[in-house]
């Protein structure tokens, strides 16, 4: 099998779906891709050869380490919102025509992921995220409401003005190549120490601050709570759960040049400073927002920020990095799915239309407070473990000043959003009991937070090594 | 003589500052568009045929012809004729455009100083392009401005990667006019959705999300 494979699937999927323009066959070939997005990562760890780069298409793209890691975070979550997907569309009642153009354009949604994750190639790399925000764009338009068409095209402009602005990076990037003249990401590896320092200084800059839109994180995220929030809750669960790592992972890719070049000292500031924006930003919004997308929204830029410090911190804390990014996805993408329940019930995305969440369904209420206790990073779930080794990192570093805001700012988004979460869930319900919720519609978040649970306690050899050699790529 | 087409391609740019008329705006972005293919034919001697075909058909077919017909024919559809009143007046986004137009020599000039090989006429007019349309976009009112000034930095940017003389592989390149070009076309779609549902293109119809 090679990596083209994973592209070219999805494709014939979405053909064989354009053909025949049936419910029935779209939930199935949506889950065909599913299972093989499960399985080509699976059958991958075992045996290295069995996805190779092919030649065709000049190796455009490859798979490494991080890579990996990606890929697999990106098949877990489009593994359990693939079934969600049979609840959703069951209880929306879309035309065949209607139905078919969701499911297709979810397929072109991830087959632009995969293409990011995957690139070996920075421009290339910048065409997919590029692709992800036009395929998105259409997918929060689906609901054909004036508020998610005033989402839609924040969504596309801010995002297509950053990512021009990643574009100029490459430009940049490029008058600095002296030696090499290829975008290939091995040869700027390899060329990193001849580059003009000034261009790559500059390069970098421009390329966190276009990639950085996509990823949402401060001062360019403008677009993230909007476009959350008036997606359908699959799509929220997705660009939440994968498309911003997917474009985090332009980011890493190019901070190793930067490591390579003896710059990271540089990229370092740059990439705390957004991080810890990015939790100013957050925590100043989740306790004043009144509606619970735009609250889960938030967590994610709180979160990505995270990730960025990890990153910016380095050593261990590129291993927290990563092992916060698969517990974020995981965790984050339960809340969204599970907000689509709520919304069923309740027909209302404010917080304070929604009441005693327990008693109308016990299901939803219970998988909605522990997904919570799973996101703000509770033992036992793994987001604890990633927080604790990021402050002990900050100690590590000798930059223990800068490990209380941290602290600060998570206690303040802790507070907003639990205080939110246990108000919906407690008291008497104030919903019309609405009984026809099927199995599909809890399945995968219980899916998910079995998963959390397992890598939080027992974390698995596999996984470990899989999260460590992800960080060893820096 | 490329130096001329440049500065033509700059002055291009304060005329936008200065005028109102939505078709005048697009008008000039017709001239960017020609004058970017005449830069590209001065260079022919510099480039591959294919990468010399690639460009021109980008210029000339995409730039100068099939877009703007495009916008002229959503603008005249939608009987847009004049921006509304800016946020800033005419006379001082003119002195603001001036300053930019400084500040983008300076910094070119300055780098000049540190790194001797840039050609920093491309150089400073590419960047004072983009951040004056960044500037348009945040003074002016109507959304389809708002996508002709996004077309004016993806010009600028044009411009810029005309500066160095690396070319990069001819499907990067169709990727990433396949990406504008779609992008266009979407950015349109949703204009017209916006003007259906709102019967109005101001940006100021698109507040009803916020905290």
């Amino acid at each position: 099998m090679t990596i083209e494979t994973l592209l070219i699937i999805p494709i014939i999927l979405s053909i064989i779906m354009i053909i025949f323009r049936f419910k029935i066959i779209n939930r199935i070939c949506i889950i065909i891709n599913a299972i093989l997005f499960i399985v080509a990562p699976v059958l991958y760890y075992f045996n290295k050869e069995f996805i190779k780069p092919f030649n065709w298409l000049l190796k455009y793209f490859s798979i490494d380490a991080l890579s990996f890691l990606f890929f697999s975070v990106m098949a877990v979550v489009n593994f359990g919102i693939s079934f969600y997907t049979i609840f959703y569309f069951k209880s929306k009642d879309y035309s065949n025509k209607h139905d078919t153009l969701f499911s297709v354009l979810y397929l072109l949604f991830l087959i632009c992921m995969t293409g990011v994750i995957l690139s070996s190639h920075l421009a290339i790399t910048w065409i997919f995220i590029e692709a992800t925000t036009l395929t998105g764009t259409l997918l929060i338009y689906l609901e054909k409401e004036k508020s998610s068409l005033e989402a839609a095209w924040k969504y596309i402009f801010i995002s297509s003005i950053g990512v021009s602005f990643a574009y100029v990076g490459i430009i940049l990037l490029s008058m600095g190549n002296k030696s090499g003249d290829s975008l290939f990401f091995v040869n700027l590896y390899k060329n990193a120490a001849n580059f003009t320092p000034l261009w790559l200084k500059l390069s970098f800059a421009f390329i966190l601050v276009g990639f950085g839109t996509k990823v949402g994180l401060a001062p360019v995220h403008a677009w993230l709570p909007d476009a959350h929030s008036e997606a359908s809750s699959p799509i929220s669960a997705l660009f939440s759960g994968t498309l911003l790592n997917a474009a985090l992972i332009g980011i890493l890719k190019f901070y190793k040049i930067m490591i390579n070049a003896q710059m990271e000292s540089y990229a370092k500031i740059l990439l705390l400073s957004m991080g810890f924006l990015s939790l100013l930003v957050s925590a100043v919004f989740v306790l004043k927002v009144k509606n619970y997308k735009r609250m889960l929204a938030y967590s994610s830029i709180e979160n990505m920020g995270i990730i960025v410090i990890g990153i910016g911190l380095g050593s261990t804390g590129f291993f927290a990095s990563l092992y916060h990014l698969t517990a974020h996805s995981l965790s984050k993408s339960s809340m969204f799915l599970t907000t689509g329940n709520i919304y069923h019930h309740y027909h209302s995305k404010k917080i304070n239309e929604v009441k005693g969440l327990l008693s109308t369904d016990k299901i939803s209420g219970w998988i909605w407070i522990f997904s919570f206790i799973a996101i703000s990073g509770f033992p036992p779930f793994p987001a604890f473990m990633s927080k604790f080794m990021l402050i002990e990192t900050f100690f590590k570093k000798g930059l223990s000043s800068l490990a209380v805001p941290f602290f600060l700012f998570l206690i303040i988004i802790l507070f907003g959003m639990g205080k939110t979460v246990f108000l919906m869930s407690a008291g008497s319900g104030n919903a019309v009991k609405n009984k026809n919720l099927n199995i599909f519609a809890y399945i995968p978040q219980v899916f998910y937070l079995a998963l959390l649970l397992i890598i939080g306690t027992v974390l698995p050899d596999f996984i470990k090594k899989i999260i460590q050699s992800a960080a060893d790529f820096f | 003589m490329t130096n001329i087409l440049i500065i033509l391609f700059g002055l291009t740019m304060l005329h936008v500052f200065s005028t109102t008329r939505i078709e005048a705006y697009i008008k000039t972005l017709t001239l960017q568009g020609f004058l970017l293919f005449l830069m590209i034919l001065l260079e022919i001697k510099k480039l591959l045929l294919i990468n010399f075909i690639y460009l021109g058909i980008e210029t000339l077919i995409f730039k100068t012809i099939i877009i703007p017909i495009f916008l002229f024919n959503v603008v005249r559809k939608n009987e847009i004729k004049r921006e509304v009143e800016p946020y800033i007046s005419h006379l001082y986004s003119l002195i603001i455009a001036s300053l930019i137009f400084v500040f983008g020599f300076v910094i070119s000039l300055w780098l000049l100083k540190i790194e001797n090989e840039i050609k920093h006429l491309y150089f400073g007019i590419s960047i004072s392009m983009i951040i004056s349309g960044l500037f348009l976009i945040i003074t002016r009112k109507k959304i389809i401005t708002h996508i002709l000034c996004y077309m004016m930095i993806e010009n600028g940017i044009f411009l810029l990667s005309l500066s160095i003389a690396k070319e990069m592989p001819l499907l990067v390149n169709l990727g990433i006019l396949l990406d504008i070009f779609v992008g266009i076309y979407l950015f349109l779609l949703f204009f017209n959705k916006i003007q259906t549902a709102y019967d109005q293109d101001h940006i100021d119809v698109l507040t009803g999300l916020k905290d």
